[in-house]
């Protein structure tokens, strides 16, 4: 049974910040709970089968010009970079 | 002028000079302007739609080469990418994102002179299965515009089934594209994994997604599959499918095909109307030729928990990328410290999107990945080996595409568990990565009941020919909007 504790952690962790507090987390919290319901599946030992793509027929690794500045297209930028908030106050 | 013929109707009826594609595309914008106030499928419009179809139109008149749409008006589900245009995925996030490149599906059907008409409405980053969960608004059902279109791709199917367009494209990760077509009555296709580049579709959860045609007749889905299916270099996930035409030999009948009929998927809390439809579906198969026998898929009953868990981890991968410094809205960075910044930007995130971020850290999370994500794998994977092994005997499975008939509008919104459960028919495929088709068969009191046929994977042509065989005996009711 997961925790109100551990549900608020993980959000602060993935820096989402909720208004409506409880429902939230009553929610998420019903949510995860169905997920017990992979106890009762019986896969303990079955093994996690991956689909191998091949690397072969990837695109050639090559500068394609762009015409457009992309940087034109964001909303906080100074030159060439990116502006971002101070990582501390 | 009529707006309710098939795509390939309209081809021939453009092909042969007896309609011009500029005068539909004009008459389809009428419509929209005037049906698209009470069914809101439409997030944006292409102004610019009847210029383009004017241009297709002077190649028809004078002889030079057109591609295979002759300007057929397309909506595009609004998290898929049209250079130069917005792409919102329905999301306060994006409302201003114009993308700077076309999708790999949309370069497709810009080479067959297809018309974008305008882009449509989905559940936030298509995290839903009713449109309810948009930031801009619900579509509405055109059936009866108190209930839900079904979802994500409910502009999609609104849009087909309203006759604002001719064909759509949707995406389905859990049935997005065949959980609306039934609500609406149309068709909606989810093709093998990998047959469709998702190339500059804004991505939710890419090991289980894929693009998926929506339209009126199986036939049309057919073409559609034959225009954007196909290898990509710029998506190594791609399949080759040889070129393979989907329509060619589509009448082939099903005589002789053995047909799998999935007992998980009409047992407990199915609606006794969505039963009698599937009875009788079966009945018309074995009509048809076809040996339809029970066949049973333990792993059914985990599919949704498993579903939600790996698409909810690959969804908080994802979105962590909205940190609002690349993409996002105007909101100053000027007096923040980096990571109220952060949480006070994604507080433009609608509640579902929320949600499935949060569930989306902690599953995958130390302490937690083997209770949840690992063992969702473990159950992906034998859902796959047990779905190859019923393969091994039936050429296709059957099942209702949605256990329950559509819905009202906020009936449901507030409790996610009883919504996770409506998408317990739909998501075997995508876990699978089988194709899947849903079908409009019967209207039950005024509302849409889908029928859903599944294949081996590549077997997409197979699908194709078996659900054209069903539709040939179904006659439905006319939408009433």
């Amino acid at each position: 049974m997961v925790t109100e504790e551990e549900i608020e952690h993980v959000a602060k962790l993935m820096r989402i910040d909720v208004d409506d507090h409880k429902e939230f987390v009553d929610k998420v919290h019903a949510m995860i709970d169905y997920f017990d319901v992979l106890d009762s599946a019986g896969v303990e030992s079955e093994e996690i089968s991956m689909h191998e793509i091949p690397i072969s027929n990837l695109r050639e690794d090559k500068f394609i010009p762009f015409n457009e500045k992309l940087i034109d297209k964001l909303n906080n930028y100074k030159g060439t970079y990116i502006r971002a908030p101070k990582m501390s106050t | 002028m009529n707006l309710k013929i098939s795509a390939l109707e309209f081809v021939q009826e453009v092909k042969n000079g007896n309609i011009s594609a500029e005068d539909f595309v004009a008459k389809t914008l009428e419509r929209i302007q005037s049906v698209d106030d009470k069914l809101h499928a439409f997030l944006s419009v292409n102004e610019e739609a009847v210029d383009k179809a004017q241009k297709i139109d002077k190649k028809v008149k004078s002889g030079d080469k057109v591609g295979a749409c002759f300007g057929m008006p397309i909506s595009i589900k609004d998290n898929m990418c049209i250079k130069d245009s917005k792409t919102t995925c329905a999301s306060k996030m994006l409302e201003n994102f114009v993308a700077p490149y076309d999708a790999t599906v949309i370069t497709k059907l810009k080479e067959q002179d297809a018309v974008f008409i305008g882009k449509v409405n989905l559940d936030e980053f298509a995290m839903g299965l009713t449109t309810e969960f948009s930031a801009f608004g619900p579509s509405k059902n055109p059936w009866n515009l108190d209930y839900v279109p079904g979802g994500s791709s409910g502009g999609s199917a609104v849009s087909v089934s309203a006759f604002e367009c001719i064909a759509s494209l949707g995406s389905d990760t859990g049935g997005s594209v065949r959980n609306p077509a039934s609500f609406c009555s149309i068709v909606g296709y989810k093709p093998t994994y990998g047959l469709i580049s998702r190339y500059g579709l804004i991505s939710y959860s890419n090991s289980i997604e894929q693009i998926g045609p929506l339209t009126r007749t199986v036939k049309d889905a057919a073409f559609m599959l034959n225009i954007i299916s196909g290898l990509d270099v710029n998506d190594n996930t791609t399949r080759d499918n040889k070129n393979e035409d989907y329509l060619s030999e589509i009448d082939s009948g099903i005589v002789g095909k053995k047909i799998g009929i999935i007992q998980e998927m009409v047992g407990d809390g199915i609606d006794p109307a969505v039963l009698s439809a599937t009875k009788d579906a079966i009945v018309k198969l074995e009509g048809l030729g076809a040996i339809c026998e029970e066949v049973s898929i333990d792993m059914v009953k985990y599919s949704v928990a498993a579903y939600y868990t790996i698409t909810a981890t690959e969804a908080g991968s994802n979105l962590a990328r909205y940190d609002n410094l690349r993409y996002g809205y105007d909101f100053s960075v000027e007096g923040y410290e980096f990571n109220s910044y952060i949480s006070k930007a994604r507080k433009n995130f609608g509640p579902e999107v929320i949600r499935r971020m949060i569930i989306g850290g902690f599953v995958p999370s130390a302490g937690q990945a083997g209770k949840y994500f690992l063992k969702a794998m473990k159950v992906k994977s034998k859902l796959t080996k047990e779905v190859d092994e019923v393969f091994k005997k039936y050429d296709l499975l059957i099942a209702p595409t949605v256990p329950i008939l559509p819905f009202k509008i906020g009936e449901k919104i507030d409790d996610p568990v009883s919504l996770f459960l409506i998408d317990i028919n739909t998501v075997t495929a995508n876990l699978t990565g089988k194709p899947a088709i849903s079908l409009p068969f019967v209207i039950s009191n005024g509302l849409p009941i889908g029928i859903q046929l599944l294949a081996d994977s590549m077997q997409d042509k197979l699908l194709l020919q078996a659900a054209y065989a069903l539709e040939q005996t179904v006659t439905l009711p006319e939408v009433p909007i």
